[in-house]
């Protein structure tokens, strides 16, 4: 722990304390107070980039505690989004259930299918589970895409508005309380997740799954407990992209989406909570800036056939995910550990 | 009857072409242990490149050819040396996202290049479909069969008697004792993903050439996976005998299943399920060799 000069740990309570100082307790407050109240000093555009990169943010968290943490590459991460998603609009819909049944019911329908798919992870690991999570991803789309009379096949399906008792979440605004809660919620958890029992064994295994099974790590239940966990807040996730946007169709999950969310927690910086975070971040600002500000500009020199734009942004992406993992494997969370202390130690830093 | 053997036919050859993508993996995966998820990406890339040597400079078959062999030499070639060069010897889960990001890049230019996303190859075969017994066959699969088989013997008779072949496999076989040896080990990583790439373009075109340039070759791609994984990942016999299995598989699902039972497009996602099964049951695949680990 980097802690100020003089600052000493008496208690055990202090020594587990998240936010230990009052400055960083006063930071924490300055940084929810400007987060929540974001609707007023957004405009509208920026509040739907911000309520995306709350959803991606709980999405990237999943898969965090999957590979960072647990070391379990998964590449269908958006075929588990997509069981969410699908299993919120079905009970919501069709059923006629209320929106936080649908909730919670996507995220466990997804961590049971993420389980159901994470056996094999018992027996193989590293490209073996890539690619079998690979063909999880076009299975779930294959039987979303035939489905027709759950999901509506090719066609889709309409979504009805997120309520909570009375509150019903139909603006921008109000969606992103919605989304901004939950995201908060699952960044706690995940932080607290990774100081348990559950999330060491989770290191334990991703650093040696052999040692850790010798020092009495059950690697069976472990391992499907990450896949459960993962592809829950993949769920949730799915939940809320489903009630933001009011429609779904199958080609909102895209296998390249499943490939960038790992690009994400590579950016970031795996097995950190600040990893994703930072990760989902950079990379939709990169995106805005590309889609708006760039396109624009290439597109007024007329030099690229027409519709080039949609290339751009997976060839930035692609670059970004190859740039971070030959310079700086630790990812963005490293690099601000790192200014962290420079700061701290500023200016005698030895 | 005509039917079966029109399926089993169409399958085995389909199934060759899956064979020769799934050896440039195998290649890559035995020399340098690198997981090549790119694959699919640069089948697609090297289609388009075809169509751009043949349609748009309008370059005659042959010479379009030589120019997409060429263009696939240097891709292999900047691949391993400014993409994976500098990631030797860093954990698999780098070494398999490099390919991701290198997937995604490529599918970035192929966008960005050609927004048209559909196109078709002039006609490289005769399309006259034969009788072989009673089942009517294009002709343009067995052209692919027959290309596939061949470069199979030029790719077994270069490991059986050329010294770079040998070096490849004893590479393959054992890195360090090969580097004692005062072998090359950065040329033989080279060499194995230029082997790759053409084997990826030479597949890209046969596969275009029958269905023309779509983003399906990517799948064409993720598909030879499932040949990789039912084969052994280490296995080059294993990529070759599982390519027609997982051909066979796939034609007679479709021709089948998806008439009896009614699921239609089962064709898509039946080589993804024989990964899942295989998994289940035999992860380290037919001729896989099965690590045993040590802490």
């Amino acid at each position: 722990m980097d802690l100020p000069a003089g600052t000493r740990n008496y208690r055990y309570a202090d020594d587990m304390a998240i936010f230990r100082t009052r400055t960083q307790k006063v930071l924490l407050a300055l940084l929810f107070i400007l987060l929540f109240t974001a609707p007023l000093w957004m405009n509208r555009t920026w509040l739907g980039v911000a309520n995306l990169i709350g959803i991606t943010i709980i999405a990237a968290t999943g898969l965090n505690i999957l590979t960072g943490y647990c070391g379990q590459l998964s590449i269908g991460h958006a075929g588990f989004i997509a069981v969410g998603a699908y299993t919120s609009a079905v009970l919501t819909a069709r059923l006629g259930m209320p929106f936080i049944a649908g909730l919670l019911g996507s995220g466990i329908i997804a961590g049971l299918v993420g389980m159901v798919f994470g056996i094999p992870s018992l027996r193989v690991k590293g490209f073996y589970l890539a690619i079998s999570t690979i063909a999880a991803f076009f299975i779930i789309i294959w039987v979303i895409t035939h489905w027709d009379s759950m999901t509506g096949g090719y066609m889709g399906m309409s979504v009805p508005q997120a309520s909570l008792g009375p509150i019903s979440f139909k603006s921008e605004e109000s969606q992103f309380f919605l989304i901004m809660g939950v995201t908060v919620l699952t960044i706690f958890f995940a932080k607290n997740l990774a100081r348990t029992r559950v999330g060491r064994a989770f290191v334990a295994i991703r650093d040696n799954d052999l040692a850790a099974e010798v020092m009495g790590v059950n690697l069976f239940r472990y391992k499907l407990t990450a896949f459960f966990i993962g592809c829950f807040l993949a769920g949730i996730a799915g939940s809320l992209r489903a009630h933001y946007t009011g429609f779904l169709s199958h080609e909102f999950f895209t296998l390249t989406d499943s490939i960038l969310f790992v690009g994400i927690i590579i950016i970031g910086g795996l097995g950190t909570t600040l990893g994703p975070i930072l990760g989902v971040v950079f990379i939709r600002l990169l995106d805005q800036i590309l889609t708006h500000q760039l396109v624009p500009f290439i597109e007024g020199t007329k030099v690229l056939p027409a519709g080039f734009a949609s290339g751009i942004a997976p060839m930035v992406f692609g670059l970004a995910i190859i740039l971070f993992l030959i310079l700086e494997p630790h990812g963005l969370a490293h690099r601000w550990q790192l200014f962290k202390a420079s700061y701290r130690l500023w200016p005698f830093s030895y | 009857m005509a039917e079966l053997l029109q399926f089993v036919i169409t399958g085995i050859a389909v199934g060759m072409v899956y064979a020769l993508i799934a050896l440039g993996f195998v290649l890559v995966w035995k020399s340098s242990g690198v997981a090549n998820l790119a694959l699919g990406q640069i089948v697609l890339l090297s289609s388009w490149i075809t169509y751009a040597a043949l349609v748009q400079m309008g370059l005659t078959i042959w010479i379009g050819f030589l120019v997409v062999i060429i263009f696939a030499v240097f891709l292999g070639w900047i691949i391993e040396r400014v993409f994976l060069r500098p990631l030797i010897a860093q954990p698999i889960l780098s070494l398999i996202t490099v390919t991701l990001g290198l997937a995604y890049f490529i599918q970035g230019i192929v966008v960005f290049l050609w927004p048209v996303s559909v196109a078709a190859l002039p006609r490289m075969f005769p399309v006259e479909p034969i009788r072989i017994g009673p089942a009517v066959v294009s002709q343009q699969y067995l052209w692919a069969a027959a290309i596939s088989l061949f470069l199979f013997i030029v790719l077994s008779l270069f490991f059986r008697f050329s010294r770079m072949g040998i070096a490849m496999r004893a590479t393959a076989d054992d890195q360090r004792a090969v580097q004692a040896c005062g072998i090359p080990v950065t040329r033989i990583f080279t060499l194995s993903w230029i082997f790759a790439c053409v084997l990826a373009a030479v597949g890209g075109v046969l596969m275009s050439s029958i269905g023309g340039v779509t983003f399906g070759l990517v799948e064409t791609g993720l598909k030879s996976f499932s040949v990789v994984i039912l084969g052994g990942l280490d296995s080059l016999l294993g990529a070759i005998i599982g390519g027609p299995i997982i051909g066979l598989a796939e034609n007679l699902g479709d021709g089948y299943l998806s008439r009896i039972i009614g699921w239609a497009g089962i064709k898509e996602i039946i080589p993804f399920f024989i990964i899942i099964i295989v998994m289940f049951i035999k992860p380290y695949g037919l001729f896989g060799e099965e690590r045993v680990e040590r802490i």
